[in-house]
């Protein structure tokens, strides 16, 4: 028997008309460009393809405005797809909303708890509206307060929480059902660190009880440390998909040297040296960019000697996760 | 059947059971309004001040008698609070951004309407005790009370006042207090037009007001015989009944439309 993905996407798009605000702004933009608009219609996400595997984490990365909301709400049954398919472990959530909603687990992108709700409370009325018993209720909430460090506070009016109180009760809520593909619309964004820390860590725990996670981010960290695969995706289309490691081999090709120097140098100068790239000066330290690392340190190490400069710090960079999406996303825009 | 290969996966009941489900998941949802909307502004307003203020611009200086005056404040507190969370529910959601974690929950938007309507039920009967205790210990209406009429009429009354008052927030605004507009510019007129504090047969263009319906059924309640003839009785209870289902069925027509635009990125 073929194994069925959790989520399997044909195709989908998501268009929107704008309102008479939306179309006055658009055409303001326009002036000059042409910009991701067709006869007035906005194309939030553009015949995108991919599936997750049961058992996954899967990215979803992208600038503002790519379309990361609009196809997690189209994934949750929230917006109608304009076209495509999209299949929930082999269900069509739009033809059986209520059976595969059943299973999915929601943290939809600036959500709010109930302020009025004490903490307990948000949890038992989403136990009640996924069919949970009493007892399967209680024990869940407080299973689940325990686990994100809010059971002191469940008694609390949640308009008493703070944000990152209120983003775990949120997880808690999606948690609630036990669900089998969790959605999260980051997570973690403007979070301290203790709470993107214990979001962090239990979303790898329950993934490594077999949970699927689909997640989108603007954290590289984020992206970095737990997805297994990672999509990228900008004006509303998917540029690139690959593991982490992969897309940071992206721009292995190019190597970073980071320098302090005491004394001020002339950019250009250093331009003009063989293998040397780019360079982005930040106050003291110098961003340069090389071909080869080998060649470029023995070529600086020379510049440094001939101009008798003083230099506080040296040091070698990895390629960042960061490098390769700011490489992908502009080589998208220039395609 | 979703899909052959995937029972373990999804869950399947019947359909009577799926509508029980549904029905049960909406007194969850009526459990949550009733938590957080009794002490929110348009709710309030509506539901209180605007009764007790009419109450005195309708009664003060004028010499009614006293079935009257209980049925038309029975009436205008039954209208005003059975109307007053139905119209706040979806902007208020809409704004506090909860409305799309509720959308995702496997629940349809009937199972949050119908929870609005419980709600609001629950709010009209409540409130319409009130103006009947009053009665009864102030007036000695206990004589010629007739209670079960009484207390059928406020049961079907607020049912179908609250149907008809999720009709006022269709609209995908945001902001309760847009809704409130439309809400006043709808609801007075209907208020103004019902026969209340007088005979019914002082005003014949009343019987454009449903509401109309639910002060005879009191007037009734309280020993007076029906403005509508012999089979008066019958005929208010079947145009209640008629009523609150069409606004039902308006309502899960309607909403389901507007729902999408409620969701802005
Ligand atoms: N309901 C809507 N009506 C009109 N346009 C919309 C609507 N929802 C989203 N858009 C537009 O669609 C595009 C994609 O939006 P979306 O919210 O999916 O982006 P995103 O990737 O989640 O961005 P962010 O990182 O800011 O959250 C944007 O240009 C947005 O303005
Ligand atoms: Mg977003």
């Amino acid at each position: 028997m073929m194994k069925i993905e959790a989520i399997e996407v044909k195709n989908l798009s998501k268009h929107f008309f704008p309102s008479m605000k939306e179309r006055k702004r658009i055409r303001m933009q326009q002036e000059g460009s042409e910009k991701g608009t067709k006869n007035n219609i906005i194309q939030a996400v553009n015949n995108i393809n991919f599936s997750v595997k049961q058992g996954e984490i899967f990215g979803f990365l992208g600038p503002n405005g790519a379309g990361k909301t609009t196809t997690i709400r189209m994934l949750t049954g929230v917006l109608k797809p304009t076209n495509g398919s999209i299949s929930i472990y082999g269900g069509n959530i739009w033809k059986h909303p209520i059976e595969v909603k059943q299973i999915l687990g929601h943290v939809p992108e600036e959500a709010n708890v109930y302020m009025d709700l004490t903490g307990m409370q948000n949890l038992y009325l989403i136990g009640k509206l996924y069919g949970l018993s009493k007892s399967e209720r209680v024990n869940r909430a407080e299973q689940l307060l325990k686990q994100f460090e809010l059971f002191e506070k469940g008694n609390l009016k949640a308009k008493k929480y703070s944000k990152g109180m209120k983003q775990r009760l949120l997880l808690c809520m999606a948690l609630m059902s036990n669900p089998k593909i969790l959605f999260l619309d980051e997570p973690t964004s403007g979070l301290d660190v203790k709470s993107s820390r214990i979001i962090k860590k239990l979303i790898k725990e329950y993934n490594e009880n077999g949970m699927t996670i689909f997640i989108t981010t603007h954290d590289m960290d984020v992206a970095n440390e737990l997805c297994h695969r990672i999509a990228i995706i900008n004006q509303g289309k998917i540029i690139s998909l690959d593991t982490p490691d992969n897309l940071k081999k992206l721009t292995q090709e190019y190597l970073a040297i980071d320098c302090h120097f005491i004394d001020t140098v002339n950019v250009n100068e250093i331009k003009e040296l063989h293998s040397i790239i780019e360079v982005q000066q930040n106050n003291s330290l110098y961003h340069i960019i090389v071909k080869d690392i080998n060649v470029a340190l023995i070529e600086l190490v020379d510049f440094i000697k001939t101009n008798d400069l003083n230099v506080k710090q040296v040091s070698t960079n990895e390629p960042k996760l960061e490098d390769a999406f700011l490489k992908i996303i502009e080589r998208g825009v220039e395609n | 059947m979703i899909i052959k290969d995937n029972e373990e996966i999804f869950s399947e009941e019947l359909k009577s059971e799926r509508f029980f489900i549904q029905v049960k998941r909406s007194f969850a949802i009526a459990k949550k309004d009733l938590k957080i909307y009794y002490n929110k502004g348009p709710v309030v307003i509506q539901g209180f001040l605007f009764p007790l203020i009419l109450f005195f611009a309708f009664t003060v200086g004028r010499n009614i008698i006293p079935i009257y005056l209980i049925s038309g404040l029975m009436a205008m507190v039954m209208f005003m609070t059975s109307t007053s969370i139905g119209p706040v529910v979806f902007p208020w959601e809409t704004r506090s951004k909860t409305l799309e974690r509720l959308i995702a929950c496997p629940i349809s938007i009937k199972t949050i309407l119908l929870g609005n309507i419980w709600s609001s039920f629950i709010f009209g009967c409540v409130f319409s005790i009130v103006p009947l205790l009053l009665g009864i210990l102030f007036f000695g209406l206990w004589a010629s009370i007739n209670i079960l009429i009484i207390i059928l009429g406020i049961i079907v009354a607020s049912l179908a006042f609250s149907s008809f008052s999720l009709i006022l927030s269709v609209p995908p605004t945001d902001m309760p207090a847009n809704t409130m507009i439309l809400t006043i510019l709808i609801k007075f007129p209907i208020l103004l037009l019902t026969p209340i504090f007088m005979p019914i047969h002082a005003a014949p263009y009343g019987i454009v007001s449903p509401l109309t319906y639910y002060t005879d059924i009191i007037n009734v309640g309280l020993g007076e015989s029906s403005a509508f003839g012999p089979h008066g009785l019958l005929l208010d209870f079947c145009i209640l009944i008629l009523f609150g289902l069409g606004f039902t069925f308006l309502a899960f027509v309607l909403h389901g439309k507007t729902l999408q635009k409620r969701f802005r990125g």
